[in-house]
């Protein structure tokens, strides 16, 4: 195995990686950068395929951290770009304004669609759930069920993979915009709106900045950059593992292909890598009860099938959200409206379509024909391009895109952390390091700490505070100091919650309708047939008095089965009313329960009644 | 949707439509002991109020209950009478229910 000298080691060149190298060239201190790919930006590249360009999801530059902005003038001067935003939703073939305005969104569905949306709306407005414990219900509270299915139901989940039922409803709070309905109506009308500190609000920004040829150009410059400073980048190098001894990194073990493993000694590792494989790579391995937890962690993969199509111009939006259940993809990019630099011929236009996916499901293993073809027809199934116009296609698939916050994350990543901070010389960066879903600037602001750290500053790296009101705006009871980006949780039923949903369960109101109707008439016949048979003439004229309810009911053979029927009859109407009105009182007092609940008083609720 | 989300959501549905089941030996039991316990009394009722004839409305469910009359004897036979058939009419109620609720909500 070869060795070489001691120096500083970044694993990944995404936005952290180099970011981190970048900085520490500032510091004077040159690095040496391990990039398993063979492009430079992580999610933030731009690949390109014939001369078009196109990224990995779309990435507006905008930030309100100064020193951010500061890096991005540094490394790509004047190549930045601002750009004007158009986005869209698509929806059964019309497109709607994105952020939603009201009045665009109930002209385009039409009248009969308009009052059915006003129905639902009412209806959930006269009888809420009882609870809103998921997205689903947090939505259709607000909104009514009809415009959540409409609007919010097919993305979320092609995005997510989770249905809405289970993503919790403190998601939806924190990241859907303007649902508000107010304010909605009065973005619709008079556009970007001022916060209370006098700032627009992020979400309507109208504009953004963006490289003149793709992030990945801000990336690569950062490389050459760093090139010519002395820290090189060793593009398609495998990290065989992280070496460590007496709680102090001691180097790292790397492979280029058809090459022998060789060691760099290092005291200083900056891992931009995920957290699971950087835990599979140390040497010696953590405990049995770390490397599990590294495995509880879960990611949402992403794939793009970039399409050239010969149209000088297909549509205004730099990306459209696709909101119809008849085609797979989630979103189009048109990279052409992002920078027109993105594509070599102006005649032609440049499609990315996204498919959220997890790695090794079926849409991941396709060929890349196939998926050009599946692109290819759900293009023309949006009415967006011709099949006949696409000219030329590529694939790219995005492991590991988005951390995924389930009901374990937090409580793995908490232990992995405490093994880890045992490490001297090991910090993790980035989004996939630091398994925390990020913004662009967030992840390089990590790298930027990590960096100083090493020439003696003391920046808790895991406390990157960007800016929590990004991109939406957010209760600001909810506020998270980490400045995470938001990402949905699944819903966890407490015990408690699920007892008193069991414990108010309704009675099926036809159930007990049918089951009283059945023996009310059947006890009717045979009371008859049984005075028919037996001759019991003192009791016919009594319980032919009947006859004053049951229509034609008499003690006869005629009014066996008249009483048969009628019996039934009253018998499921008595049964019904008594269900339904017991399930009415139920539901009553099992919102009572719930808000009490709510309120915190469910320690003290049975003591209150005993008082 | 993978496995666990499939479980999940299905689990969810099942708490979000679950349905009261009744259970049978416990409706049997309560509808037995107030059936005879309204029998017993109203019969010992009658029998204490006295008058000629006694009790003659009553009476007529001799026609369906052999041997019972509104007399103290009677009252004791009431009592069987009323627990027998106040434990089947709820026994009966209580299946009828159940199998009518399982019933529908597999076919939801």
């Amino acid at each position: 195995m070869a060795d070489s000298n001691s120096e500083i080691v970044v694993i990944g060149a995404g936005p952290a990686g180099l970011t981190a190298a970048h900085e520490l060239s500032k510091l004077g201190r040159r690095s040496v950068i391990l990039e398993q790919d063979d492009q430079v930006g992580g999610i933030s590249r731009t690949c390109e395929f014939e001369g078009y360009r196109f990224d990995i999801g779309g990435h507006r530059f905008f930030t309100k951290v100064d020193y951010v902005r500061q890096i991005w003038r540094e490394i790509l001067g004047n190549e930045m770009l601002t750009r004007p935003r158009l986005s869209r939703i698509y929806h059964d073939g019309k497109f709607f304004d994105y952020p939603l305005k009201p009045l665009n969104a109930l002209l385009g569905l039409g009248p009969v669609e308009a009052v059915r949306i006003g129905l639902s709306f009412l209806r959930a407005q006269i009888a809420p759930a009882p609870r809103v414990a998921s997205f689903e219900d947090w939505v259709v509270s607000r909104f009514g069920r009809r415009l959540f299915e409409i609007f919010f139901k097919t993305y979320t989940e092609k995005v997510w993979g989770m249905p809405c039922s289970q993503i919790s409803a403190d998601w939806a709070s924190q990241r859907i915009r303007q649902l508000d309905l107010l304010v909605a109506v009065r973005n619709a009308l008079i556009g970007s709106v001022a916060t209370g500190q006098g700032e627009v609000v992020t979400s309507l920004i109208e504009e953004f900045e963006y490289p003149r040829h793709g992030p990945g150009q801000m990336w690569e410059r950062c490389r050459d950059m760093l090139s010519e400073f002395g820290s090189k980048t060793m593009m398609e190098t495998e990290v065989i593992s992280v070496q460590h001894a007496r709680g102090q990194v001691t180097g790292v073990v790397a492979q280029q292909p058809g090459m022998p493993e060789y060691l760099i000694r290092t005291d200083q590792v900056l891992s931009s890598m995920p957290v699971r494989t950087l835990l599979r790579c140390l040497d010696p391995a953590p405990p049995e009860s770390v490397l599990r937890a590294a495995e509880r962690l879960n990611y949402r993969d992403f794939l793009t099938v970039a399409l050239i199509i010969e149209e000088p111009d297909l549509f205004q939006d730099n990306w459209i959200y696709i909101h119809s259940d008849e085609v797979q993809v989630g979103r189009v990019q048109n990279f052409k409206n992002w920078s027109p630099d993105m594509v070599p011929d102006q005649q032609k236009t440049a499609l990315g379509l996204e498919y959220f996916v997890q790695e090794g499901d079926e849409l991941w293993s396709l060929p890349d024909d196939e998926l050009i073809a599946l692109g290819t027809r759900e293009c023309e199934t949006l009415g967006l391009a011709s099949a006949d116009k696409v000219v030329g296609g590529s694939v790219v698939r995005m492991p590991k895109a988005y951390p995924v916050y389930d009901g374990t994350y937090q409580e793995s990543l908490t232990e992995i952390r405490s093994w880890l901070d045992q490490i001297g010389g090991l910090q993790l960066i980035g989004r996939n390091g630091q398994h925390r879903y990020n913004n662009q600037d967030h992840s390089m602001m990590t790298g930027v700490y990590a960096a100083r750290n090493i020439v003696g500053s003391e920046y808790d790296i895991w406390d990157v505070n960007v800016e929590e009101d990004y991109h939406e705006e957010r209760d600001s009871k909810n506020l998270s100091t980490s400045g995470d980006r938001l990402v949905p949780s699944r819903i966890e039923i407490a015990p408690l919650e699920r007892r008193i949903r069991e414990l108010y369960a309704r009675i099926d109101p036809v159930a007990l309708g049918s089951a009283m109707g059945m023996m009310t008439g059947v006890t009717l016949f045979l009371a008859t047939v049984v005075l028919l048979l037996r001759g019991a003439e003192t009791s016919m004229p009594n319980i032919s008095l009947l006859g004053n309810y049951f229509l034609g009911y008499g003690v006869s053979w005629f009014g066996s089965v008249v009483g048969l029927i009628e019996g039934s009859l009253a018998g499921y109407l008595l049964g019904w009313s008594m269900a339904s009105l017991t399930n009415l009182v139920m539901r009553i007092e099992e919102r009572k329960t719930f808000a009490a609940f709510e309120a915190g008083q469910m320690m003290n609720l049975y003591e209150a009644d005993e008082s | 949707m993978n496995q666990e989300d499939q479980n999940f959501e299905i689990e969810e549905m099942m708490l979000q439509r679950a349905m009261v089941r009744l259970r049978s030996r416990a409706l049997s039991v309560v509808c037995g002991l107030l059936g005879g316990a309204i029998l017993f009394i109203a019969t010992i009722w009658l029998v204490i109020r006295g008058g000629y004839p006694v009790g003659p409305h009553l009476g007529l469910l001799g026609v369906y209950l052999p041997g019972y009359s509104v007399t103290w004897g009677g009252s004791i036979l009431g009592l069987f009478y009323g627990t027998l058939i106040g434990a089947l009419a709820g026994w009966v109620l209580a299946a009828l229910y159940n199998r009518i609720a399982d019933a529908r909500a597999i076919g939801e």
